[in-house]
Parts: C-alpha cells; structure tokens; sequence
C-alpha cells in the first residue's frame, strides 16, 4: 500500500494516499471541491479553474486536479478569493447556456445547476451568447446538443482514453465546439456506439437519445445489477419509472478502468419490450405452435421427462444465473435422473479452466492477452478491449498480445507476438527463463528444446519488467498460459458468456454426453434452456426450449416456456474475474413469462419431487473453489476451437434483433460491405 | 498538437500585439484591440477564464467605446480582470487581465460611460465642427468628404450670399478627412457632451 500522507483540509485533519491529487484527497475526506473537467481516475488537465485551492505558503491559487498531496500541507477551499474565481467561471458558462433547467432532462443531475445554485447566481451577469449549433440526433442512441455544452472534454477524453478517438473540439475558446472529424454525424464515424460519453458529461451537451420526457433522475428507481451480454459481465446501474426500463448506466465505481459499457449493455435493454419476446408458454399442435396455459405446459414437460428419464438431455447458454444452473443441474441428475447435462461453456472450455481465479486490474501494469482478440468495434468482449486501452492510456500499463491472427488490439500492443499461440507462450516463458528469471523446475526442463525468437526476448523484457502482470488467455489456452503466471502474475481464463464460470462452478457439468454430442445425437427428450448458438433441431423425440426470445430453436420446439430476460431475474453469476455478483430484477416479468429456477421447481413438483431454491450460501461455498496452480504441459484444450464472432453474434442475435441495436448492425453490416 | 505548434509561428507573439495596441491613441481602444488580437491569436483557449473572460471583456469593451458603456460594463471589466489574474493557467492569460487592469484606476473608463473620451479617439464621442472665423469657404473639405458630408458654397470673388461651410453631424462618419485637408484649421474635434461653444 502506498505511504499515507497526513494534510489539512478546510481546517480539518485529512489523510491520503501519497500520490493522489488534492482533489481526489479531498473527497476521501468528504470535501467536495467543485469542478467540471476533472475525471476521477485520468490525468487533471486544469481548464475549468473550478478546483482552484488555496495552499498555506503559496502566493497563487493553485488547482487541486493536478497538485499532488504534500506531509503537512495546509489546504483551504473554500476561501473568498477562489470562490470568486468559481463563481465567475460559472457565471461565464451560464452566459452561454440555455437557462432552461425546468424542461431539462439533466436536472437534479447537472453539475452546472448545482454550481450555479452553489454560488446564487439566478442568471449569468455576463451577455448572453447564443450560437445556434444543429443536434445530432439522427441516431437512435446518441443526442449531441453542442449549445449546453460546458467545454469541459471529459467526453473528448474519455472517448480517447479507451482507443475509441471519436471526439476532437474543433475550434477554441468561446467558439470551440465537441466534433467528429469532419464534423460528421456519429454514426459516419467511427463510433461504436458505447455511450460513455453520456456517462462523463455534466451537462446536457451529451445524453441518451430517447430520455426526451421519460422522466429525470429523481424519478427513477436505480438497481445495481450485471449485464449479461457478454463474458465481461459489466457491471451497471438501472433506472427504471414505472417498471420499465428508462437508462442503463455503468455500474462500476468512479475513476476505475472497468467503468465501461457497450451498446449492447447500455441500450439493448429495449429488447425486453420487444416483439421478439416470448410471452406465454407455447405447444405444437398438429404442427403449429399455439398458447396454452402453464399448468399444461408444466404437466406436459414433466410427463415428457418422466417417461424419457435417462434418455433425457439438458443443455443451457452460459448466461443463466448461479441459482438457475445450480437447480438445472439438480433437476436433471436427481429428478429425471440423466447424466446428459452440459453448457454452450463447454463448446470453448474445458470445465476446470473456469474456476476461480482473480486479478488485479487497477493496479496491472502489464496484460498479456493469449489468444484473445477482444474488440470494441465488432463487440467481441468490448470491456476488457476498453479496460487494456484505458490502463495503457492513464496508467502506463503496457501490453503483450500473443496471437496467431492479428486482432485489432495487436496494433497498439507493446509487443506482438504472432503465430501459433501455444508456440509463442513456449517461445516468451524460455526468454523470460533465459534472462535469469525463478521459474519451477518441471518448467524449465520441459521448455529445454524451445529457442526463443528475437521478438519473444523483446516481450520478454518487458514481461520482466513488469511488477503486476495479468495474463488473460482465452480458455482453451488457459492451462498454457497458466504457466506462464507461475513466473510471475495472475492468469485468468477470459470465457465468452456472462456466467460462464458460474454455470460450471454449480455443477453443470457432463458425465454423460457433452454439449456438442447431445446436440449431434439423438435424445428422447431435449430441454434447451436460454440462447444457445443451436439453429437447427437436434434429433431428439420432444423439444422443451425455456427461453425469452423466439430464437431459432424455440420456433422448432414442440414446447416453449417463457423465461424471465436478464433485466427481469434475481439471482447471482460469477464474472470473467471470479467475483461472485448480484443480479437484480429491476422490472416485472413480461406476460407470463417466469424465472428459470421457478419453471424447473414447477416442473420437478409435477414430476413428483419438488426441489427447494438454493441457498445463498450453498452459492457462495460453490464460489469458492480455488483451482491449484500448477505447472502443466503447454497444451491447448482440445476441439475448443470455435468462431468467437459467429458464437457471440448468435448468442446475441435475440437481443439486437428485437432492439434498436439493429439499426447499428444493420449500419455496420453495410458499411463493412 | 504537432499541427498547432507549427501554426504558432506565424501567430503574432503577444509582445507585438501590446506594441500595435500602443499605437491606439485611447486607453479604452488599446485595451480592445488587444484582447481582440489576442483572441484570434495567441490565446491558446486551454482554461475557461481566460478563453471566455476575454471574449465576454471584449464586449463590454465594445460597449464603452461605442458610448453605449454603464457602469455595470465597468464592473464587468473589472471582475473579469481580477478573476482572470487569479485563475488563468498561463501567464498569457494574467497579462491580459493585468492589460485592462492598468487602466482601471484612473478615470480613462468611467469618463468612457459618462460620454467622453479624453483622447478624443472615441468615434462615439466626437463631432467634427466647422470653425466659421477661421473658414475661408476654400472648399478643400468639402472635396476630400467621400460621404457628401460637407454643406456649404465655394466662395467666389464679388458675389454675395453664400452658405457658410458646416458638417451635417447625421452623414459624418469621423474620417478625419476633411480635418487633415484644412489648410486653415479651421476643422475641430469636440466632445459632443461638452458642448462647448464653437470657435474662440
């Protein structure tokens, strides 16, 4: 831990650690010191003068983003003289803003509001400037409204930080304005849409396109939950009026790396409104589907199950919460007592590459990424291609990509090493050895033949170099890379859904046919739950999907059962890290559809043996298992080898389809061709 | 930022634009012009103080020269000074504050709302006035005014009844013109609060 560093602020006795800013200092100690451009987590820049201190011994006032916390400093913030300072700064602003704070949808949440209610300043003293900029509001995500803007750039910033590079002013001083190059619309740039300028602003200058009178801040009810689009499992904040969904934003907390959201994530949430729903529990009779009521559905699945017993396979997504798997799991292997239950998880992993293991990503000063390829702009794990590019950018973290194909990311890498992944890891572990560096034994005898490239003693410096190094590796490569991390480092297995750690740590695993067999053989009965990447009808006598969406599959079903969406369920996953997170409901089922662990307890209790919820406890234990860390051959997992677009596309394809995210595909599609 | 640097060189340093602002004859027009200068120039808008503190003192700077100056203006200038000092990042910024601050305690400003500039540089506050003791109905001023101007007849040995030569205050634009022509001086600048009596 660093030093901690003791300081007096506005007469009180302050501590902090050595190297934050007086700013930073400040709030740890419940002072807040008004600014607009400061970015908690990014470098000060000092424009808005807001967070002018005054500083004992100093003649000037100084600005406390970018003035480090000193033993012994007597800081003042509130002192008439920076007051002034603030006051006229703000004064200024206003003098260009529009003063319409009544119909505004930033209200309550604005920080120039408050500021100006702060310093009493009913209207600005200064004459009015008017400029009449155009909206861009010809996206159905984005609204940009260059007149409220405050010329903070935390939006420029922010956009540059995580590689995205959208966002220049254009112009300087009162003229200045936020613009794409050429001062194009968004979408004619290169954005993808991820919306974390809307987070950052703190004005109206930049805000969700479809809040036009859906309510402001005060009137929403936030919930704290995980979405479950992706393998990085984001963290976000819901706010919802009336039971409906009205904005997602980034749950993470302030100034970290993992303060990110996608498109996906942030505005695919209208998609649990939309026609693609399923909304009450569909069977086929004389070949087409038809409503019928949930008693008959219930019965008719389990009489199904009951008879098919053995014969009976389940498959899931690896997006269905703990408790759900973990109630699966006991359906399948104590009720209709079959041993053929497996995830989509198993189509890119083998099962103990999915336990626990965490790493540190704030502090991470080097990421090795083994075989992965995230990429924001085609939304392959958008998160942790923005985590590795923000910790570059503001932490001085650097980079290692180690791949066979050249992904996106390579190209602001530190090193890349490219071709068989396998390969490369043997090459950078016998350079890191050669250079003199601790490593096991079994290690340095099996890397005994390998000669490592040029390149891979380059990437072996700086591996060497690094204190904190997180080794990401795509889970087929997990045990390879593993190795690695007995050198140095942790090494985490990045999977491609959202609970995918989870659904193997509650057990879904095979001790029958696996995933892939159960789909090419025939079964008595197959229970498909959630978004599997299944588009065709496996050979199977009866088939039960339990879904949200009226995916591929389902239209093929002889019974559908109408599952709760992500945004409608309780229950909690295990992220990419290991950390066991909540899942909130934040609005009510749509129609008749039910959760997933309440429909296989319907189910067991028709077939006879009613099964209880699972304890959050028992959750919690399951969570637990630790992976020992040992050295293992550099192999690759065996027929793991899949499409990772093709599989994320299809896991998705419900979501956007029904949402206004099929705009934006449909914009790239065409762009790309 | 490569592309800005390059574009800096040929940027006029601030230092030659506070030499042409001396050129200026009024305080109040120096003042301006510099700022002005300095907004399209070397102000480099990285903090809003200085960006916006300067755009907003060049209105009211504005105002006072074209006599339409309160004192609120006098206030504003002052705030934006004083503020300007204090919280501008550079020292860009600060000498532009310390530009309008150098004239704020003599009476250069206020004497600018009350309707007068002392200088006489002031367009807004001068009238040019035809002195008719010292006129020798030459002419020379009425064929130098480019805006029709000038009223009056030539005069002509042994005739009788010609208008005397004035300036029609609503079509004069304060060139100077017809002052530097007049061989005779007989072109004054007055303040038009004043009101003084022409001639003596």
């Amino acid at each position: 831990m660093a030093k901690v560093i003791n300081l007096t602020i506005d007469g009180k006795a302050a501590q902090a650690p050595e190297g934050s800013t007086l700013i930073a200092a400040a709030e740890m100690n419940g002072i807040h010191i008004p600014n607009l451009c400061y970015l908690k987590g990014m470098k000060g820049i000092g424009a808005c003068r807001l967070c002018l201190v005054e500083i004992e011994g100093m003649k000037a006032p100084m600005i406390s983003c970018t003035t480090k916390v000193k033993e012994g400093m007597v800081v003042n913030t509130r002192t008439e003289r920076v007051q002034e300072v603030r006051k006229f700064v703000v004064d200024l602003i206003l003098s260009m803003h529009p003063l319409d704070c009544m119909t505004c949808t930033k209200a309550g949440v604005c920080n120039l509001q408050q500021y100006a209610y702060d310093f009493e300043i009913k209207e600005s003293n200064f004459t009015r400037k008017k400029f009449g900029y155009p909206v861009d509001q010809s996206n159905p995500f984005i609204k940009r409204d260059p007149e409220y803007c405050v010329l903070c750039s935390r939006c420029i910033r922010i956009c540059k930080s995580q590689g995205t590079n959208v966002l220049e002013f254009s112009g300087r001083g009162v003229g200045a304005k936020v613009v794409t190059a050429n001062d194009k619309p968004l979408q004619e740039s290169n954005c993808t849409f991820c919306g974390n300028c809307i987070d950052v602003c703190p004005v109206n200058a930049i805000l969700e396109s479809d809040r036009w009178r859906k309510g402001r801040e005060w009137e929403y009810t936030k919930a704290a939950t995980v979405c479950l689009s992706c393998g990085n499992a984001c963290s976000t904040i819901v706010s919802t009026k009336d039971g409906e969904v009205m904005k997602i934003n980034s749950g993470a907390s302030e100034g970290t790396a993992e303060r990110f959201l996608c498109a996906v994530g942030r505005f695919g949430f209208d998609s649990v409104k939309g026609d693609l729903r399923v909304t009450a529990p569909m069977k086929r009779v004389g070949g087409k589907l038809e409503e019928t009521s949930w008693e008959d559905a219930i019965a008719l699945a389990a009489e199904k199950l009951k008879i098919a017993g053995a014969e009976a396979s389940f498959i899931s997504s690896g997006s269905i919460l703990n408790e759900d798997a973990a109630l699966m799991k006991k359906m399948a292997s104590d009720v209709v007592k079959t041993k053929n239950i497996d995830s989509t998880v198993s189509l890119y992993s083998e099962y103990d590459a999915m336990n626990s293991a965490t790493a540190d990503l704030e502090n991470a000063d080097l990421f090795v990424l083994v075989g992965l390829a995230p990429d924001q702009w085609k939304r392959v794990l958008p998160a942790l291609d923005a985590i590795v590019r923000k910790r570059m950018n503001d932490g001085g973290a650097k980079l290692l990509v180690l791949n066979s194909k050249e992904p996106k990311i390579a190209s602001v890498a530190t090193a890349f090493l490219k071709g068989d992944e396998v390969k490369m890891l043997e090459e950078l572990a016998q350079a890191v050895i050669s250079k003199g560096v601790k490593a096991p034994k079994e290690m340095i005898e099996a890397l005994a033949h390998v000669n490592p490239s040029d390149a891979a003693m380059n990437a072996a410096d700086v591996f060497e170099a690094a204190k904190v190094p997180v080794i990401f590796s795509s889970p087929a490569l997990y045990k390879a890379a593993l190795n690695l991390s007995l050198i140095k480092g942790d090494a985490v297995a990045v999977p491609l859904e959202a609970n995918a750690k989870g659904v193997i740590m509650m057990g879904m695993t095979s001790e029958g046919k696996k995933f892939n067999e159960i789909i090419s053989s025939s079964s008595k009965v197959l229970y498909a739950v959630g978004e599997t990447p299944v588009k065709t009808r496996p050979d199977t006598g009866f088939l039960i999907v339990q879904t949200s969406y009226m995916t591929d599959l389902a239209k093929q079903a002889d019974l559908i059962l109408p599952s709760a969406a992500a945004l409608e369920s309780d229950g909690t996953i295990i992220d990419y890290l290991g950390r066991l997170k909540q899942v909130k409901m934040t609005c009510e089922p749509v129609g008749q559809s039910r959760q997933n662990s309440d429909i296989f307890m319907s189910v067991a209790a028709a077939m006879g043996t009613p099964l209880k919820m699972v304890k959050d406890t028992d959750i919690k234990k399951a969570a637990k298992t630790k992976v020992k860390v040992a050295f293992s051959p550099f192999k690759r997992g065996k027929g793991l080898d899949i499409d990772v677009e093709q599989f994320i596309n299809d896991m998705r394809i419900s979501t956007i389809n029904g949402s206004r995210l099929l705009w934006l595909k449909e914009l790239e599609t065409a762009v790309a061709v | 930022m490569a592309e800005l640097k390059a574009d800096k060189t040929n940027e006029p340093k601030v230092d030659d634009i506070k030499a042409a602002a001396e050129e200026k004859g009024c305080p109040v027009q120096k003042a301006k012009y510099y700022i002005t200068e300095f907004l399209s120039g070397p102000m480099c808008g990285r903090c809003l103080p200085c960006s916006l503190g300067s755009y907003e003192a060049v209105v009211r700077l504005d105002r006072l020269v074209e006599g339409s100056g309160r004192e609120a203006d006098i206030a504003a200038l002052r705030r934006i000074a004083t503020e300007m000092l204090d919280g501008s990042m550079c020292k860009k910024g600060k000498d532009t504050a310390k530009f309008i601050l150098d004239w704020m305690d003599t009476d250069v400003y206020r004497e600018h709302i009350e309707g007068r500039c002392p200088d006489q540089k002031c367009l807004a506050f001068i009238e040019y006035r035809v002195v008719p003791e010292k006129c020798t109905m030459c002419g020379l001023c009425k064929d130098a005014c480019h805006y029709g101007a000038v009223h009056g007849d030539k005069s002509k040995p042994f005739l009788s009844g010609y208008r005397p030569f004035e300036i029609r205050q609503k079509k004069c634009v304060k060139c100077d013109e017809c002052r530097k022509v007049c061989p005779e001086e007989a072109i004054v600048i007055l303040d038009i609060k004043k009101k003084e009596p022409v001639g003596v």
